[in-house]
């Protein structure tokens, strides 16, 4: 089956429509250990290492079975990273979507019509027939996804599911085949449900925010310094299965309204009521402490931290912003501010 | 390397900016005195519009310029920085929350507390983020207009819902500005104003039509220098006079024969923001008898470069023009069209070199400047270089670095010519 994968900084790319043209949506991360080198030739050293890294490995050639990449929009500057990819590398078919900076109806009818645009240009490329009915069926498919994740997420609050074992498996389920994702949450849920609590109740029970945090070496790194990672607010994470898209609406607009009535990132519009879903999660979680990351470079959340310190010390929520690189060296040159913030919550 | 010479001949004109950048100034005391309302704007939104409803303009990043020319830009953006904003962001947004932050008077980069803030991602998002920061320090209302991007693959499909989505969100500022200011959108008011604005786009045109001949009749130093009303006063009528003369000036320059340097061998285009702070750094080319003949950034802000739109349905359609002219600003193109209008360019100001701004804090832009490189370089066979500074933050700009890599840069320019 035709794979197309997806670049995407924050979680707005229609996979069901990739579903409906039968062919498999994959996602792409970085690879915290590559050597970036073709990608430095491309983007200047001090942009997203991130963006360089899914660079390099695109120059370098994909999977066979990925014949295109669809790129959407985060920051701004992912269209212009776009437009290097059409430089330099060999893909069949490269798409930029247009995901709308501001939340309101006005946008809307902008991304319906960009998603339609996108699913004229699958057709025209691959011969394919993307009909609403198509459409439809993945969203079932997919909202049946979202349900599992989210009953699944919530064994890490009942100390039975590790932050790591989590992040792992929202990876895996945005990188394989969408039936085998299904029946893997199925068993991995009838396995959890079989658990008792187990996790240690003095681990820090934390909130993870920021950029996009796709190692999960990273979570288990936390795991390490005596943090648990009840719950987040990223996109390998809580935003991948917020809410379920309304299956009695006409798909191409419930697929948009649902990706525009997700808890908001950092790189949309008005980013600071990112804050308010962060505080209601912290609360809900009832967490010791939130951890804010910025992948190096990454602009959108450097803009929203003194913000988020400002409201988070007024409500009195320890909080801890991180400007992190993107290699696992770097976490270990971290490890003594959060060890300082796992003494002070 | 040798001395620097003596500075390439200004206009005379250019000296008047002065009293533009004052007429500015008081005429928001003035607004502030009647109580009329006030609006931040970010580079790059259609000014026109706040001037149409009778709200007058502020351009932070015009101020935070300031700040730099006088030396105060760093002071600031350290303050900045010591409120959690990290190095890696904007210097103009750190200048301006520094500014803010210590109180400083307008003459010096300052800005008031505005009725409300006006924002588009047509440049970058920071812009974006920029006033959401301060529209919550002051608590004022912030419009922000979405510009979707144009990819070297965009068709003209999408260009047309491009262009009915920017279309549309103008149609809802005005809405917004009434909603805020009580002020109604008058279509005469805003005709004039097109008017004015399209008038001042085309004299810097012909200005740099003027910068084609041999030895070039303007500096940059005339250019980056007479930038100001170009962002802060388009659609009023005095800068266009200055204009004028300094148009009146440089033909009668051309027709002398004099150009700006006395000895012209080097034509450069420089792509970017400058270095604000340092304005005299582009004395140095002087040295190597080099002179910049064309910027794209000044070029972009003349607004009007889209030929199919005329100056009739910039009259006729304020508004629903300048949806069209947003998406084929000069400074946001794609790397396809980008590369293509400086082939152009380089062609018809008869360039020898491009001088590429790497801007630490202006990543948007600088995002495909290598490629832009190599392909002006490989396919085109035209010199470039890339130079590696900021555009108000004095700490990352080496000097001497840049000057050393200009001056390998001009021999090679040299040898080229001995072909």
């Amino acid at each position: 089956m035709v794979k197309i994968a997806y670049f995407d900084a924050c979680i707005e790319t229609p996979e069901e429509i990739i579903l409906a043209a039968d062919m498999i949506p994959i996602r792409l991360f970085g690879d915290p250990t590559k050597n970036i080198d073709k990608a430095n030739e491309h983007i200047p050293p001090n942009h997203c290492v991130w963006a360089r890294n899914i660079l390099q490995q695109a120059i370098e050639g994909f999977n066979g079975d990925i014949k295109g990449v669809i790129t959407t929009h985060g920051c701004d500057c992912t269209n212009r990273e776009f437009d290097i990819w059409l430089e330099c590398v060999d893909l069949e078919f490269l798409y930029f979507l247009n995901a709308p900076l501001k939340r309101n109806k006005t946008a809307l009818k902008f991304f319906i019509n960009d998603m339609k645009e996108l699913i004229t240009q699958l057709e025209d490329k691959f011969k394919v027939s993307i009909t609403l009915e198509k459409i439809s069926k993945a969203i079932k498919k997919m909202n049946q996804i979202r349900e599992l994740l989210r009953e699944i997420s919530e064994y890490r609050s009942k100390m039975i599911l590790k932050g790591s074992e989590f992040h792992a498996l929202v990876k895996e389920v945005q990188q394989i085949e969408k039936n085998e994702a299904l029946e893997m949450l199925e068993s991995k849920l009838v396995a959890l449900k079989l658990q008792k609590p187990h996790l240690d109740n003095k681990l820090k029970k934390v909130l993870l925010t920021g950029s996009v945090i796709d190692d999960t070496e990273f979570i288990k790194f936390l795991e390490s310094l005596g943090f648990h990672v009840i719950s987040d607010d990223i996109c390998i994470g809580t935003k991948y299965f917020w809410g379920n898209i309304d299956e009695t609406e006409d798909p191409i607009k419930a697929l948009a309204e649902y990706h525009l009535s997700k808890p908001i990132y950092s790189t949309k519009f008005p980013s600071y009521e990112r804050f308010e879903t962060i505080k209601n999660l912290a609360e809900k979680y009832n967490v010791d402490g939130i951890i804010n990351i910025a992948q190096k470079f990454c602009e959108p959340v450097l803009y929203d931290h003194p913000y988020f310190n400002k409201k988070f010390k007024e409500l009195e929520i320890p909080y801890l912003f991180i400007e992190m690189e993107y290699n696992r060296e770097s976490y270990k040159q971290l490890a003594t501010r959060f060890e300082a913030f796992a003494e002070i919550i | 390397m040798s001395k620097v010479k003596k500075s390439g001949k200004m206009l005379n004109a250019t000296n008047k900016l002065k009293n533009e950048m004052g007429r500015h100034f008081l005429a928001i005391e003035q607004a502030y005195r009647e109580g009329k309302p006030t609006a931040w704007a970010t580079a790059g939104t259609p000014v026109e519009l706040l001037y149409s409803m009778d709200v007058q303009p502020m351009l932070p990043e015009n101020s935070a310029t300031i700040s730099a020319a006088l030396k105060h830009s760093q002071n600031f953006i350290e303050l900045a920085e010591d409120e959690g904003f990290s190095y890696d962001l904007c210097s103009y947004f750190k200048t301006n929350v520094g500014a803010v932050l210590s109180k400083a008077d307008m003459s010096i980069g300052g800005t008031r507390k505005p009725t409300f803030m006006m924002s588009s991602d047509v440049i970058c998002d920071t812009h974006v983020n920029w006033f959401q920061v301060q529209a919550e320090r002051f608590n004022v209302p912030h419009f922000t207009i979405d510009v979707p991007h144009v990819v070297s693959n965009t068709n003209n499909r999408q260009r047309e819902y491009f262009k009915n989505y920017i279309k549309e969100q103008l149609w809802e500022l005005l809405d917004f500005i009434t909603e805020v200011t009580g002020n109604e959108y008058n279509k005469e008011k805003a005709q004039e104003i097109a008017q004015n604005s399209y008038e001042m786009g085309k004299i810097w045109q012909d200005v740099f039509e003027l910068r084609k001949n041999i030895p070039c009749p303007v500096s940059t130093r005339d250019t980056f220098g007479g930038l100001f009303p170009l962002f802060t006063m388009t659609g009023l009528k005095s800068p266009i006079k200055l204009y004028k003369r300094m148009y009146r000036e440089a033909k009668e320059r051309v027709d002398k024969g004099i150009g700006a340097l006395e000895q012209e061998d080097f034509r450069l285009m420089f792509e970017g923001i400058p270095f604000w702070y340092n304005l005299k750094f582009f004395s140095n080319l002087e040295r190597w008898n080099a002179i910049v003949v064309y910027e794209p950034y000044v070029y972009a802000f003349t607004k009007y470069t889209n030929p199919n739109v005329t100056k009739n349905d910039v009259i006729n359609n304020p508004v629903e023009c300048m949806a069209e002219l947003i998406l084929s600003f000069w400074y946001i193109y794609d790397l396809e069209t980008r590369f293509e209008k400086f082939k152009e360019t380089v062609r018809d100001w008869k360039i020898d070199g491009v001088l590429l701004h790497n801007n630490m804090s202006c990543r948007p832009n600088a995002c495909g400047m290598y490629d832009l490189k190599r392909k002006l370089m490989e396919e085109a066979d035209i010199p470039a270089l890339i130079i590696d500074s900021d555009m108000n933050d004095p700490r990352k700009m080496s000097e001497t670095q840049v000057l050393n890599k200009i001056e390998s840069f001009i021999e090679i320019l040299r040898e080229r010519k001995k072909r």
